[in-house]
């Protein structure tokens, strides 16, 4: 008997190729979309769960409260972690890191290495960072120690082994020695390092004293608390703790820190206070729901089909009870053939998958999954999802069909029910209720990539190339060389360039009432040519000026924010107030213009800058247009004479700039693919609709022909129900799309309105689109010869 | 073998009750070949398809071979049509999607028939219809004449006691209509088939050894040959 319903169903699939493709290109996009969006989201989920002690690291965070603000430096003071330990019994190791840029040198073997890590002794007992040769315990006890991770040593001893051998680092300033090889960091950890040095380097050889430093923050801090601990009730614990370690200094500076203890194995996700790498527990969701979605739409289409196409087995159904089959049998019937059918879509899906991997794997920015078959468990939940897919679009029409009175069935044309017809309405609108909200996402998520890519920044980052010497002393000379050479228009060095890092100060400032404020400043160094090398404008005052004796050293300029924060009304007043900044006093001499120096997801901050040569370390230098490759060659050889310890490498600030859009743009990128699958999934499911209702209308199409009706009375007649379904689906997603990218958009503090007509273009697109889908089916339906189409009665 | 008894079936249209069949009575003798006649809308079909149990009355009583038809379960009703009853309808009713041979083999396979004895059955029967050539062609391949050939041979794998056929020669030209009584009634004689057939001709009627004549849902009269 199966044997004979696999040839039923075989033969029909082939004899209705169009719907079987419909139907099951339908579902295996929508599957193959919800695959990948799983491994994402997987992915992202998976962050630092590796480690078998996850669920006792905590990440300590820190809020200062100032008489004005509140700050959140990146983490706690470095006297936390080590007294911490000593100070809780439930406190069972902490470690502190803190990423750093190192230039390590092997003889004629040197890189600047972007993922270095100092990180306290206890670092490899709290993480599962596998260590391949070293042990864990004391690898990182010892002042100049240095681990190694796999790669890293390829890079500098390809097979030698490297424990025990010697390094430079910071331009030859001391020499390390290998103590341990990891394993390379796994991409799913929010620590990344390919080189860790033993924090003691710091705080006992280059830096005594920073383990009691309590008012020094910013510290990367995790403490491993011992199990069964309650992390709540510890948490409570500290704020005593501080006072009784460090009340005096509160209460002098003013500034009162909170501890606040974050689950690690959250952080990735959850937590606001992450660098740049940093996942959103938000996109997630969206994407989630965007999986959901794209499987509802995908099972919508393959249920409307089934259920419309049911009445053409009516026949087939009559006969097989008039000759004796029973309803169960026939009910088995159609759902293993409906399961049948989800089953290729859900082979075609691992097939699909695989081929489109890699590039998901690109566009993603990481390796979500070498391979298909890695993920079994998500492939043994869409074979289900599809096999629960082909019960339920089996189901109705099997239970309908099989009902039926076989004399009804045989004797006259069976006509569908209007219960059928409503479902089938039901699930388009919902269909194109989905790809139109996703459809006005797009849209306003593109509009606002768009918007942060070319909104005036206030200052000009076109044609800067950007030089880190990390504080080469040469770098003066470096410059002066550089300025001489054709095609550089000038030079300029400084602390921090706009879409980098910056410093945050300590500061007091004259407020309005004349009372020093206390507050946390972003700050520059600069150099005298830097606000014209950024064509950054001034408000009020003047700039800095090789005139003015005093500015090296007693002469600071706000931004337009900082003026507010101090309470005056106007940049003007400023002028002439003082500061005190690091130990260094004098007046603010200018106000310059606000300019985004972060992304704009953030507002603009208070900013102050000051000349300070010692800690200028950026060279940028303007570059005119004209042979550029030349130029770039040109400033690579004088780097080369003068900073041969260093190897040469450079960016430009505008790409730099938008880097940290990355992750935006990434997620645009990913959000229309996704959105133009949805469409095309909704599309494939209205023209099989619409050619199916085409075709149960032939007779009728017919006979209204024969009686006169024009073309396009007859495309108008099939049309309009489908548009007034995608009409009322506009009606329907329009609030709901408002609303979410409404909440979107929250997370912009520069940001575009959400205008009517984004709302008019997703409407016309999604009418624009359905029409071509459903008028073709209905033009070659209108334009037939009627005799035809009428003869076949 | 059928015992019709003040069979009637009407549908109500508003407060007039329209009948389609009133008061039959009729008793139908195993080996029987019985010709329903009767102009369209006389109730012919509606009374074939009563005593063939796929359709049923608003009153009255029916035995089938010592059973009271309706007081029996749906299903045991269906397992007694099953196994006794062949269709043959006008438009044949093949299943467009299975071959000759799969079309002949589908009642068995309802009636739990095992694959060996299937193949051996639907074989016997090919071969007695002289359609074995043709038993992989599907039914759009074959002429009308065929088709039905194929339909009777399907209502006759099982080996069922009656046939009841609604019009079988109506879509067929006169020398296959031809064709097709001669095999009724060598059926009727050789193998002891009872055969009730609705039609429409005076002489394919009279291939029938009783001719009973249907109007206005009553018989008007009964012809013996």
């Amino acid at each position: 008997m199966l044997k004979n319903y696999f040839k039923i169903a075989f033969r029909n699939l082939w004899r209705h190729r169009v719907f079987s493709l419909i139907n099951i290109l339908g579902l295996t996009v929508g599957m193959t979309a919800c695959f990948l969006i799983f491994l994402y989201v997987r992915f992202e989920l998976s962050y630092d769960k590796f480690h078998t002690k996850a669920d006792r690291i905590y990440r300590i965070v820190c809020d200062i409260k100032t008489p004005t603000e509140t700050m959140h430096p990146g983490g706690p003071s470095w006297a936390v972690g080590p007294h911490l330990m000593g100070g809780f019994p439930q406190v069972e190791a902490a470690v502190r890191t803190t990423g750093d840029e190192l230039l390590v040198r092997k003889g004629n073997i040197k890189f600047q290495e972007k993922n270095s890590l100092w990180a306290d002794s206890s670092f490899f007992e709290m993480f599962d960072f596998k260590l391949i040769k070293g042990n864990p315990r004391t690898a990182l006890n010892d002042p100049l120690n240095i681990v190694f991770s796999e790669s890293a040593v390829k890079k500098y001893f390809g097979d030698k082994d490297p424990i025990g051998q010697t390094v430079l680092l910071t331009g030859d300033g001391f020499t390390a020695k290998i103590t341990g090889v990891m394993k390379d960091i796994p991409e799913n950890s929010m620590i990344k390092a390919d080189m860790i040095v033993s924090m003691n380097t710091l705080t006992r050889k280059l830096n005594p004293g920073l383990d009691d430093q309590w008012g020094n923050y910013g510290n990367r801090t995790y403490v491993l608390l011992k199990p069964n601990a309650n992390a709540s009730a510890f948490e409570k614990q500290i704020p005593a703790f501080l006072e009784k370690m460090n009340g005096t200094e509160m209460k002098l500076l003013n500034m009162y820190p909170t501890l606040i203890l974050e689950k690690f194995k959250d952080a990735y996700l959850r937590s606001d206070r992450n660098d740049s790498n940093s996942g959103s527990i938000k996109n997630v969701y969206i994407f989630s729901i965007i999986a959901v979605f794209i499987l509802l739409i995908a099972c919508f289409n393959f249920i409307n089909l089934t259920t419309a196409r049911s009445a053409e087995r009516a026949k087939e159904v009559g006969i097989r009870k008039v000759v004796g089959a029973e309803r169960q049998q026939l009910t088995r019937q159609f759902i293993g053939e409906s399961v049948l059918l989800c089953v290729i879509a859900f082979l075609l899906t691992i097939a699909a998958s695989a081929l489109l991997l890699p590039s998901f794997n690109l566009l993603a920015g990481k390796t979500l999954s070498k391979g298909v078959f890695d993920n079994m468990g998500i492939l043994g939940i869409l074979l289900l999802a599809s096999i629960v897919i082909g019960v339920m679009a089996g189901i109705y029409p099997a239970l309908v069909l099989s009902s039926f009175k076989p004399v009804t069935v045989l004797k006259g044309r069976f006509t569908t029910g209007t219960r059928g017809i409503l479902l089938r309405k039901g699930l388009v609108i919902s269909q194109f209720t989905i790809s139109i909200t996703l459809i006005i996402a797009t849209i306003i998520v593109y509009l606002q990539m768009n918007f942060m890519r070319n909104q005036d920044l206030g200052f000009n980052k076109d044609q800067l190339m950007v030089i880190n010497s990390n504080g080469d002393p040469a770098r003066d000379a470096f410059m002066h060389a550089v300025s001489t050479l054709p095609n550089v228009k000038s030079v300029s060095m400084s602390s921090s360039v706009p879409g980098g890092g910056n410093m945050g100060a300590y500061s007091k400032i004259q407020n309005v009432k004349g009372e020093m404020q206390i507050a946390n400043l972003d700050l520059y160094f600069v150099d005298f040519d830097y606000l014209k090398q950024f064509d950054i404008k001034m408000a009020a005052g003047r700039t800095f000026s090789r005139d003015f004796m005093t500015d090296t050293t007693h002469s600071m300029i706000l931004n337009e924010a900082a003026v507010k924060m101090f309470g005056y009304r106007s940049p003007k007043d400023a002028i002439g107030r003082d500061f005190n900044q690091w130990g260094r006093e004098g007046k603010i001499i200018g106000v310059m213009k606000d300019f985004h120096f972060k992304s704009l997801q953030e507002q603009i901050k208070p900013l102050s800058m000051r000349i300070e040569p010692n800690g200028c370390s950026l060279v940028s230098i303007k570059v005119s247009g004209n042979n550029l490759p030349g130029t770039i060659s040109a400033i690579e050889n004088k780097w080369n004479t003068l900073i041969p310890a260093r190897p040469f490498s450079y960016f430009f600030l505008d790409e730099y700039f938008n880097e940290q859009y990355k992750s935006e743009q990434r997620f645009g990128k990913l959000f229309l693919n996704f959105a133009i699958l949805a469409i095309i999934i909704s599309c494939l499911g209205l023209l099989g609709l619409a050619s199916y209702n085409t075709m149960q209308r032939t007779r009728e199409i017919g006979i209204r022909k024969v009686l006169g009706a024009s073309v396009t009375n007859i495309v108008n007649l099939l049309s309009k129900d489908f548009l007034r379904l995608v009409g009322i689906a506009v009606i329907i997603a329009s609030p709901i799309a408002y609303f979410s990218m409404h909440k979107w958009l929250q997370d912009f503090a520069y940001r575009i309105p959400i205008s009517w007509w984004i709302f008019v273009i997703a409407a016309v697109t999604a009418t624009l689109i359905a029409i071509l889908t459903v008028s073709f089916q209905a033009i070659k339906a209108a334009v037939s010869n009627p005799v035809k189409s009428l003869r076949t009665e | 073998m059928i015992k019709l008894e003040h069979i009637s079936k009407w549908i109500n249209q508003g407060n007039i009750r329209n009948f389609i069949l009133k008061d039959i009575n009729l008793n139908i003798k195993e080996g029987e070949f019985v010709s329903v006649m009767g102009p369209s809308g006389s109730g012919k079909s509606t009374l074939l398809n009563v005593i063939g149990m796929l359709d049923t009355p608003s009153e009255g009583d029916y035995d089938f071979m010592e059973t009271e038809v309706f007081k029996l379960k749906e299903k045991q009703r269906s397992n007694l049509y099953k196994t006794h009853i062949g269709f043959v309808f006008q438009a044949y009713h093949l299943i467009d999607e299975l071959t000759v041979y799969e079309n002949i083999e589908t009642p068995l396979i309802y009636q739990d028939v095992k694959s060996s004895e299937r193949r051996a059955i639907v074989a016997d029967i090919l071969d007695r219809f002289q359609m074995v050539g043709k038993k992989d062609l599907f039914p759009t391949q074959l002429s009308g004449g065929q088709q039905q050939l194929v339909g009777i041979a399907r209502a006759l794998v099982a080996k069922p006691k009656l046939i009841l056929a609604d019009e079988p020669t109506g879509n067929l030209n006169s020398k296959q209509g031809e064709e097709i009584m001669d095999l009724f009634v060598q059926l009727n004689k050789q193998d002891g088939v009872t055969i009730i057939q609705v039609t429409h001709s005076e002489k394919n009627a009279s291939y029938g050894k009783r001719i009973i004549h249907l109007l206005d849902g009553r018989i008007e009269k009964t012809v013996t040959n």
